[in-house]
């Protein structure tokens, strides 16, 4: 027997004899595809019911709250009364805050959740601790959306140089243990450019280059990899840089590892080679090529572009091959206009 | 022999549940007949099991989406090809109508506070199984309570709380301007700065996030930069910033629609495309870069493209350089087969292995369709793995408008506005929403007739005839 089960029911319960409970349904009504409800649940949010209809705003409506909520963490009218209960009494923040910890842990793919902690987050302004709270979360779930979207809204709303500064570490650590975690490099794309410069990061030629060696590594370690090739481009386009700069860097990656490659103690940070077992050539990069081959807009390397296009389309991509087939056909666009 | 999603010699928590997916998957291949065939009554029979007898008690979690319900299970039901009798046509309506808010807005249920959400679901619903008249409750909805609701909702950034306190994100765009378009709510008040709220919500991968941070300076004025994008690059927000975009072209200014202000749209063709799922996946669409594929983008994804034509991104389908159409060498058994797809192949996805993955790794065999084996059915992906099956078999296009006479709305006249700009606004806004048709002859359906489901509406998610009964009655159109 759980102890939810122990706990008595609101109609059975003394001190809530002064509510009038409101069930949901009048009793003609037939509802379709009813929810059948525990008599717990029915019985909770009768009574919920019951003092929204006078307005109640007190101690015990905030424990009906919380009881409801841990039944149903979506139920949002509930959240929205207790938000506006919590303001009307003055009431401990920082202890709401604490017991939404509990919560936010069972029910983390829940929208109402994070919302409510924003809310409080908004009339607290204490955000530091916030961070830590959202890494342990994410050591969980390492792609949550809401957890990543809350994340940011924190830095940008409270916009601290405190808070900023552990970002880029933050994002290389979540990097190193999976480097395809997308809303990792969503998150750098959102600290380094997005957002803003951030202090002691004035000097933008010398961000872009530490981005694109950053990028770059991480391409030199997985290859087949679209979270960082779209990082790459995403930069490349925000800065208006022309993808020929990185031609050097990417022609390995369009063609088969070779044998003969140079010994792996020869490094070159401007342009990575491939890491031993990269699977090559790689989609994204020949994609790549042919689009370098396309800011040229010279009838021959337009054909290159085509050629490398068909080549995704019949070969190394052939699930888009309809998409391939399309990107050719915008590339030979640009021999037209530019006869 | 299938190709895996390449490691690099690198494995990741990422790659791990990649090929783990991508061994449940193509195991299914083997066990699986082919051509696959719809089950159509299993699922009929999962979809009545709902709509009679209700949902057990887990579904607790769900008693604030009780409108949902009704819309996932009528929506699938009718792209099915079946329909309610009179009776619970009646029951539907009345169900309904009773999450209707006093004050207007339809809430997750009965007494629940109004939200963004379920009145779009609402109102969807009622597209379907509503008339005019007496009980037949569109005369029911509450339009001007509803408006007024839309109205406390906005930010001046342009976007929406999708209820009192709650959350700001696209999806409460889209259910807004979805349910303003077909109930005829849209002015120049509710719509002002929402273009540009959709624009900042694009990411650098060239889908679309939840939502956007405003920054305002000093004047109060809001900021064309910094304006990040709060969350990566997702189908489901794609799908609602896509939709809200063709619902709004109609009455943007030209700045909005093509300058600074436009979407990228090559970037989004671009993301939408590399969201498919390569063919250990079957085929079927990822929500998100590096993310498992689930049956449920199968629309919020690929309904996608149904709309680019009607954004302004062409793509015909004329000769390369004199070169056949296909220009590539199909390699499975079946290449005749596989040719002749190519042929007719007008999307820029492929539309065949989409259908693949509905039916041969979204449907259960005991009823009902699923995100991905070994997951359990429920209504919700049952209505967007059919919404999405609908989508890869048939073409909906934009078709031209033919002039419509407005009749006059006393409740939506703005001060600032005179009646012939009211007019040729609701004009605009009817035709585009209207003038959707069904490509028959460039229907494509995997296995035959006999898997043949209807055609849905790309901007609404309801068949063409269902939004047009609505608005050509909100519209005051016979």
């Amino acid at each position: 027997m759980s102890a939810s089960d122990s706990k008595p029911l609101y109609a059975e319960n003394p001190a809530w004899n002064d509510v009038t409970p409101i069930p949901q349904h009048d009793e003609q009504s037939n509802p379709m595809a009813p929810i059948l409800y525990t008599q717990e649940y029915k019985d909770a949010v009768d009574y919920f019911r019951g003092i929204v209809r006078t307005g109640e705003k007190s101690a015990r409506v905030l424990e009906l709250t919380e009881h409801i909520i841990h039944l149903n963490p979506a139920h949002y009218s509930v959240w929205q009364y207790r938000y506006d209960t919590l303001i009307a009494m003055n009431a401990d923040l920082k202890a709401e805050l604490l017991l939404m910890d509990g919560i936010a842990t069972t029910h983390m793919k829940t929208y109402q959740v994070w919302h409510h902690r924003r809310l409080l987050i908004q009339q607290l302004k204490t955000p530091i601790p916030e961070l830590a709270f959202i890494a342990g979360i994410l050591e969980i779930d390492t792609k949550n959306y809401h957890t990543w979207a809350y994340r940011q809204w924190l830095l940008a709303h409270f916009n601290d140089d405190v808070m900023w500064a552990g970002e880029l570490p933050y994002v290389e650590e979540m990097l190193i243990y999976d480097v395809r975690n997308n809303s990792a490099w969503h998150h750098r794309f959102f600290v380094v450019w997005a957002s803003g410069v951030r202090t002691g990061d004035g000097n933008r030629q010398d961000t872009l280059r530490r981005e694109l060696n950053f990028v770059k590594s991480k391409i030199s370690l997985a290859p087949n990899n679209d979270a960082a090739w779209n990082y790459l481009r995403g930069i490349l386009n925000h800065t208006s840089t022309p993808f020929s700069l990185l031609r050097d860097f990417i022609v390995p990656y369009t063609v088969p590892q070779s044998s003969s490659s140079p010994p792996s103690y020869v490094l070159d940070l401007e342009s990575p080679l491939p890491s031993e077992g990269s699977d090559l050539p790689c989609a994204a990069a020949l994609e790549f090529l042919a689009e370098i081959h396309e800011e040229d807009k010279h009838e021959e390397s337009i054909k290159n572009a085509v050629l490398l296009y068909k080549q995704l389309a019949s070969e190394q991509d052939k699930i888009r091959k309809s998409y391939w087939e399309h990107r050719a056909r915008e590339a030979l666009k640009l021999v037209e206009t530019n006869v | 022999m299938l190709r895996p999603t390449p490691i690099d010699n690198h494995p990741t928590p990422t790659s791990y549940d990649q090929r783990e997916t991508e061994r449940i998957l193509s195991s299914l291949l083997s066990e699986s007949p082919y051509p696959p065939t719809l089950n159509r009554n299993t699922h009929l029979n999962f979809l009545a099991r709902a709509l009679f007898q209700g949902f057990p008690k887990h579904y607790t979690a769900q008693d604030a989406s009780q409108p949902w319900f009704m819309f996932w299970l009528l929506q699938a039901f009718n792209v099915l090809g079946a329909g309610l009798d009179p009776a619970n046509k009646q029951r539907a309506i009345d169900t309904i109508l009773k999450a209707q808010h006093p004050d207007g807005g339809f809430g997750g249920g009965p007494k629940q506070a109004p939200h963004l959400l379920p009145t779009y679901a609402a109102v969807s619903a009622l597209a379907i199984v509503g008339r005019p008249g007496e009980g037949g409750g569109w005369d029911q909805i509450n339009r001007k309570g509803m408006y007024d609701f839309f109205l406390s909702l906005k930010q001046p950034d342009g976007s929406f709380h999708v209820s009192k306190h709650g959350e700001v994100d696209i999806r409460g765009t889209y259910c807004l301007l979805a349910t303003a378009t077909l109930l005829n709510l849209l002015t120049p008040t509710l719509t002002a700065n929402i273009p540009g709220f959709i624009r900042s919500c694009q990411t650098y991968e060239g889908g679309f996030a939840s939502a956007s941070q405003p920054y305002y300076d000093p004047d109060g004025n809001l900021m064309h930069s910094p304006r990040p994008a709060l969350g990566e690059a997702h189908g489901g927000y794609t799908a609602c910033a896509l939709g809200s975009w063709m619902l709004l072209k109609p009455v943007m200014s030209d700045e909005e629609r093509e300058g600074r202000e436009g979407i990228l749209k090559e970037n989004v063709v671009r993301w939408l495309a590399k969201m498919q799922g390569g063919e250990m996946d079957l085929g079927g669409f990822r929500g998100r870069t590096n993310k498992l594929v689930d049956g449920c983008y199968s629309w919020w994804v690929g309904g996608c493209f149904a709309l680019l034509e009607g954004l302004g991104v062409k793509h015909d389908w004329s000769a390369i350089d004199g070169e056949p159409q296909s220009a590539s060498v199909p390699e499975s058994a079946d290449a005749d087969a596989d040719a002749e797809w190519d042929d007719i192949e007008d999307e820029l996805y492929n539309t065949k292995a989409l259908q693949e993955y509905i039916l041969i790794a979204a449907q259960v065999s005991s009823g009902g369709l699923r995100d991905k084996p070994p997951k359990n059915p429920d209504a919700y992906h049952t209505s967007y793995n059919l919404a999405g099956l609908s989508t890869a078999q048939h073409r909906v296009r934009i078709v031209e408008p033919e002039y419509a006479s407005m009749s006059d709305d006393p409740l939506l006249i703005s001060p600032d506005e005179s009646s012939t700009e009211r007019d040729t606004r609701r004009r605009k806004v009817y035709e585009t929403a209207y003038y959707w048709k069904e490509v028959e002859s460039q229907s494509r359906v995997l296995g035959g007739m006999k898997n043949r489901v209807n055609a849905t509406h790309p901007l609404f998610n309801l068949t063409v005839t269902h939004a047009r009964g609505m608005l050509r009655y909100f519209y005051g159109q016979s």
